[in-house]
């Protein structure tokens, strides 16, 4: 699907500004940090049983990545990332999803679908389980993780990626998501970039 | 109670002094104070009164079990009734006072119902007010007569009624170990589960860690510090203010965290307290110990407590709790309090009922003035708003009989210990009695929770390291972990025998024996409820109230247990036990609902134009979860007239709604067609590249489940659009059908409502508003898009764009669905054509107007009990192949002529109205169920009245020469009506076809 020249609205777009608030610390850092990620680029692509290796073949290459990942897993490639978020279906972002026959698979733009937050900071883990019932423990999450979730019944999908996590939320629920997260944040002292 | 504050001792910092008020007077106390210490140390004796009876109370405890010093803590909407002050931390600015009781708790006038507490036995309202009225008088009206001033009377603290303007916070956390309990035992758990490798966190109700050890003199706090450095270097989480209270399957925990309750002001950015749900793999209960009172004579009285709460008002408070104690035991645990206390300056008397006491314990007071006294028992307590002196009894052959008196100002007692096995028996596990430690015990179970220190029944310090030890080592083997396990402990430690004692009556004497002071259960109302029946432990905890109040039976149970027990001539064993229940300590509902509230209170979805609407004067309205626009006013418009406008310009000229509500769900792959073929009643197998189709579904048992369209874009690609009511069921219904029917079909699903922005443009000038949107003008000609096609282009400044020539409002209409991002620029480029062509925006209202003028069905008569041929679609019901629900679509009583079919309705009395939910009736029977009912009405601007659609028995072919009457019996309004086909509006579709 081609892109307007016009820009994007973001979901969030008018609701939040930047800054610090809530406990800061004394030397004025933030124990949690949010920011909207803009103009997400996400294509679903899927495949049959029989072609899984195929499928995965091909986005590991568009996205210049070893391999595609397995379940539950994320692989950051040189032009995009690949998230196994269903056992038969990735997410690619970053890059567009490569032609896939649908003999082999399916491919679908979901770019608009979804609003994504990064989440980071010294409590990024803690903050996240005040809404999230996963496991982030380290060993139970770690880096290159991927999980389906849900936070006060809309379903999330959450990414530990290098230093931060990237939270996907349906793109109606996300203001409704972000002033819950900007409100809970603001214990643990909040910066929005 | 002459209590007072020692120069020196305990665990309060006496440099940081801390105002607070108690019922309207300023006191002081100190950091590490509770309210109840900081209260005793001011001198503060009454500080409640008692459920029914009105009798004054004091501080009974130092802990959760307290049932005496219930108070109301805060004012306004934070007003808090029923808090334990022996568990409320002291902070600067509290504010407390007495509960239940005019004017004061000091000078109660409801103490006057202490005269007539005879009266107010078990059952008394049941006798009272429940009966036949016209035998007794008694029955709902004389109920309702005195429920007020009974209410007036009795109960307990009054919540507030307004708002409760603080915040709560859930939370969740994962564990290997779950350590419940900060004590010797829980901490030696945790530091050993912890040193083996294991993830431990470790929950403390109270504000310190240390659990007993707090309460003992200064010499134990090296120890206590010691054992908190362990845990600490072995990584173990700690967590103190933190109440488990509940025990769920699989390692599932209950916390409430008091986050900020202890501090002074209010943070505006924290919460009051955090509600947490823990998942462990295994949990270890260190959950501690309560010592049990025994029932004599005024036994509630303020100045009777339990020893061990004399000892941690003395050690850990820093304060005197009396200058003349008489202690009153049937255990050991008592001598080394009795010892301490004389050491810090009160006369110590101890009475012991037993008949032995080891030569060690009469060593231990060796060298003191503490006069031991066995084979005695407390009787009787003097005084009413304090002790003034103890009449105790003395055992002999034939039981106990007056001994003597002794004056006091403070009576402690110890009737021996019951381990805290609550959270246990939240699994349903009963606790099993344990004759030699005279207490129940938790069962042996086969799932991974493990009971460790004095909630073992081990009362002996170094057992209860370790058994802390064993349990930490034995967790840690299950979990896989390469350690030793030292061997458990067991039960006991004391070096005589408890002797079971309950209560202390002599005969002849008649008193009044508390065994649950929070509800005024007693001795007399356990033998009460015995004679009226009422034996079952069950049956006895709801005719007396007995373990129903805030305490959940940890003061009275086992004492109720054991004078049932002797009423029926049988062991405690024999009798039961009643089951804990969560929570083991209040939870505020508060903590429960967390932060969903308020406009939080349910997910709220905004669709991309949400604030495009907005700045254009939409009034909105909720539609599942979705925030819509109801009506566009302009000035001095209300809805009746918005709408009715609205719905009549889309019928003149043109209007713009927004339709991102409605289900998307992308259908891919080989075998998609086939698929849609098998859902949709209709026949899809044939339907051409570039158009759509309407579809019917059914359930498996032949009802309507939705109605949508299909749009095929290629062989392998189609865009299916349902309902905005059923779209979430659809998508699961569609997904568990290629999940478990049809995992041959190489097909997915995908929801895709939240990438898609839509927009309905309706009214004859549709074409030429979307025409001049965009890039292409002659793409949207009759030609190149006719009636029920689709395709792919581009509006203006190339936002991409999907169109489809449908039509919900029977007007020349197309969908248009852009990527969200873009919503609001669609509306932006069509609402300046609308505009230029004289339309309007129109929102949910008349939409709603519009399609009950043509007769199309929604999520108000697609019910779950509507038939295919019910809503007037028979003809979509295929003949020719095989789909969900065709089978049993065909039932004989799915298929009766008489079932109530879609219909249009007409007041017959063109200026009349009637209502959606009444129902249609004969018009000679106004009567019973009726004939069929009314699922919408609207004004109709097109007929110039009020028109509706419903059911009615044989639909409308049936009643064109009979009349019907639309009954209201809520309204009481009856409305004659003409029964009409549901097409009331351009029954032949033309206007959306040219």
């Amino acid at each position: 699907m081609s892109e307007s020249g016009i820009p994007r609205i973001s979901a969030l777009s008018g609701h939040y500004s930047t800054g610090k608030a809530g406990e800061i610390n004394a030397d004025g850092s933030v124990g949690v940090m949010l920011e909207n990620v803009e103009g997400l680029v996400l294509y679903q692509v899927a495949g049959w049983a029989e072609t899984m290796d195929k499928v995965g073949a091909q986005i590991a290459k568009a996205a210049k990545a070893v391999s595609a990942p397995g379940p539950g897993q994320v692989v950051t490639g040189k032009k995009g990332v690949l998230l196994r978020v269903e056992p038969m279906k990735w997410w690619l972002t970053d890059v567009a999803a490569p032609a896939i026959s649908p003999a082999h698979g399916t491919t679908l733009d979901l770019s608009h679908s979804r609003t994504r937050i990064r989440i980071r900071g010294s409590h990024a883990g803690e903050f996240l389980n005040r809404f999230l019932p996963l496991d982030l423990r380290e060993r139970a999450f770690p880096r290159g993780s991927v999980a389906s979730s849900a936070i006060h019944h809309v379903g999330v999908t959450l990414w530990c990626a290098d230093g931060h996590y990237d939270m996907f939320v349906p793109r109606g629920f996300a203001l409704f998501v972000w002033e819950g997260l900007v409100d809970v944040a603001r214990q643990f002292g909040l910066e929005i970039v | 109670m002459k209590s007072r504050r020692l120069e020196q001792g305990g665990r309060i910092d006496r440099t940081k002094s801390i105002g607070f008020a108690w019922d309207g007077k300023n006191l002081t106390g100190y950091q590490g104070d509770t309210l109840a210490s900081a209260l005793m140390a001011s001198g503060q004796q009454v500080l409640g009164r008692s459920f029914k009876y009105h009798r004054p109370r004091g501080i009974m405890s130092a802990g959760v079990e307290e049932s005496g010093a219930l108070v109301t803590l805060g004012k306004g909407s934070r007003a808090e009734p029923n808090i334990k002050a022996t568990t409320q931390e002291l902070f600067e600015g509290l504010e407390a006072c007495g509960q239940n009781a005019w004017p004061s708790v000091r000078h109660d006038l409801g103490a006057l119902n202490s005269l007539f507490s005879r009266f107010f036995a078990a059952g008394f309202y049941y006798k009272t007010f429940m009966g036949p009225k016209a035998l007794s008088g008694r029955g709902t009206g004389f109920w309702m007569l005195c429920e007020k001033i009974i209410r007036q009377a009795a109960g307990m603290g009054k919540a507030s009624r307004e708002p409760d303007p603080d915040c709560y916070d859930h939370a969740h956390a994962h564990c290997d170990v779950l350590v419940v309990g900060g004590g010797p035992a829980g901490l030696s758990a945790a530091t050993v589960a912890a040193r083996a490798g294991l993830d431990v966190l470790l929950v403390e109700q109270d504000f310190e860690l240390g659990g007993d050890l707090l309460n003992q003199p200064e010499s134990a706090d090296q120890q206590r510090k010691k054992l908190i450095a362990e845990a600490q270097g072995q990584g173990v989480r700690a967590m103190t203010r933190t109440t488990a209270f509940g025990l769920y399957d699989h390692g599932v925990v209950g916390l409430v965290e008091r986050v900020s309750d202890h501090l002074p002001g209010i943070n505006q950015h924290l919460p009051r307290q955090r509600f947490w749900i823990v998942r462990s793999s295994h949990i270890i209960l260190a959950t501690g110990a309560i010592e049990r009172q025994i029932a004599f004579g005024n036994n509630d009285r303020p100045g009777v407590m339990t020893a061990s709460a004399g000892r941690a008002y003395l050690n850990r408070f820093g304060i005197l709790p009396g200058a003349r104690i008489v202690i009153a035991t049937n255990n050991d645990s008592t001598y080394q309090t009795a010892t301490e206390l004389e050491d810090a300056g009160a006369v110590v008397s101890l009475i012991d009922a037993r008949e032995n006491v080891r030569s060690e314990l009469i060593g231990l007071l060796g060298g003191s003035n503490i006069s031991l006294r066995i084979r005695a028992a407390p009787l009787s307590v003097k005084g009413m708003q304090c002790i003034k002196a103890l009449e105790y009894t003395t055992a002999t052959s034939q039981g106990w009989e007056h001994g003597g008196v002794e004056n006091c100002d403070l009576l402690l007692v110890s009737g021996g210990w019951s381990p805290v096995v609550n959270l246990l028996s939240h699994l349903g596990y009963k606790p099993i009695w344990n004759r030699e430690q005279a207490c129940f015990v938790a069962p042996e179970t086969d799932i991974p929770v493990c009971m460790a220190g004095s909630a073992a029944a081990i009362w002996n310090h170094e057992d209860c390291l370790i058994s802390g030890q064993s349990a930490g080592g034995g967790v840690a083997k299950l979990l896989g972990c390469s350690v030793r396990q030292k061997k458990a402990p067991k039960a006991g430690g004391w070096g005589g025998p408890i002797m079971p004692m309950y209560e202390v009556a002599v005969k002849g004497r008649r008193l009044k024996s508390l065994v649950d002071p929070q509800h005024d259960v007693t001795t007399d109302d356990i033998r009460l409820a015995h004679r009226e029946g009422f034996v079952s432990v069950e049956h006895l905890k709801r005719y007396t109230t007995l373990g129903m109040a805030t305490d959940g039976g940890k003061v009275g149970n086992v004492i109720g247990l054991a004078l049932m027990a002797e009423a029926l001539g049988k062991d405690i064993p024999d009798v039961g036990t009643t089951t804990f229940r969560p929570p083991y300590t209040p939870v505020s509902i508060g903590t429960l609902r967390g932060r969903n509230v308020g406009e939080h209170f349910r997910p709220l979805r905004r669709t991309p134009m949400h604030d495009w609407n907005l700045e254009h004067g939409a009034t909105m309205t909720m539609a599942g979860l979705w925030h819509r626009p109801w009506y566009f006013a302009r000035q001095d418009e209300g809805i009746e007239q918005a709408y009715i406008r609205e719905a009549a310009m889309v019928r003149e000229t043109v209007g713009l709604c927004d339709v991102t509500s409605l289900g998307k769900i992308a259908i891919q792959g080989p075998d998609a067609t086939e698929f849609l073929n098998r859902v949709y009643t209709n026949p899809f197998a044939r339907l051409p590249i570039g158009k759509a189709r309407y579809g019917i579904m059914l359930r498996d048992d032949g009802m309507v489940m939705d109605d949508g369209t299909a749009w095929r874009f290629s062989e392998t690609e189609y865009f299916m659009t349902t309902t905005t009511a059923h779209a979430a069921k659809v998508m699961t219904w569609l997904e568990e059908l290629l999940q478990t029917r049809w995992q041959d079909l190489k097909v997915h699903v995908t929801s895709v409502s939240e990438q898609w922005a839509g927009c309905a443009v309706a009214g004859p000038k549709s074409r030429e508003v979307l025409m001049a949107s965009l890039e292409n003008r002659d793409m949207l000609s009759n030609e190149n898009l006719p009636f029920m096609g689709v395709m792919e282009m581009q509006m203006g400044e190339g936002i991409p764009c999907r169109i489809a020539r449908i039509s919900f409002s029977g007007e020349l209409a197309y969908e248009v669905y852009v990527p969200s991002d873009y919503g609001a620029a669609m509306m932006e480029l069509l609402w300046e054509q609308a505009k230029v062509a004289g339309g309007c925006l129109y929102g949910l209202e008349a939409l709603g107007a519009l399609r009950i003028e043509k007769g199309h069905v929604t999520g108000a008569e697609l019910d779950g009990r509507v038939t295919i041929e019910d809503a007037g679609l028979g003809k979509m019901a295929s003949t020719n192949k095989s789909y969900i629900g065709k089978s049993l679509k065909n039932r004989p009583e799915l298929v009766r002529e008489d079932r109530p079919r879609l219909v249009g309705i007409k007041p017959s009395d063109r200026s009349k109205t009637f209502h959606a939910g009444a129902i249609l009736c004969r018009h000679d029977q106004v009567s019973g169920m009726g004939e069929g009912w009314v699922t919408a009405v609207t004004h109709s601007p097109a007929l110039g009245h009020w028109i509706g659609l419903g059911f009615i028995a044989g639909g409308h072919e049936q009643w064109k020469e009979r009349k019907a009457i639309v009954a209201d019996p809520l309204r009481r309004e009856d409305v004659e009506v003409e029964i009409v086909s549901p097409h009331m509006f351009d029954p032949k579709g033309e206007r959306m076809h040219v």
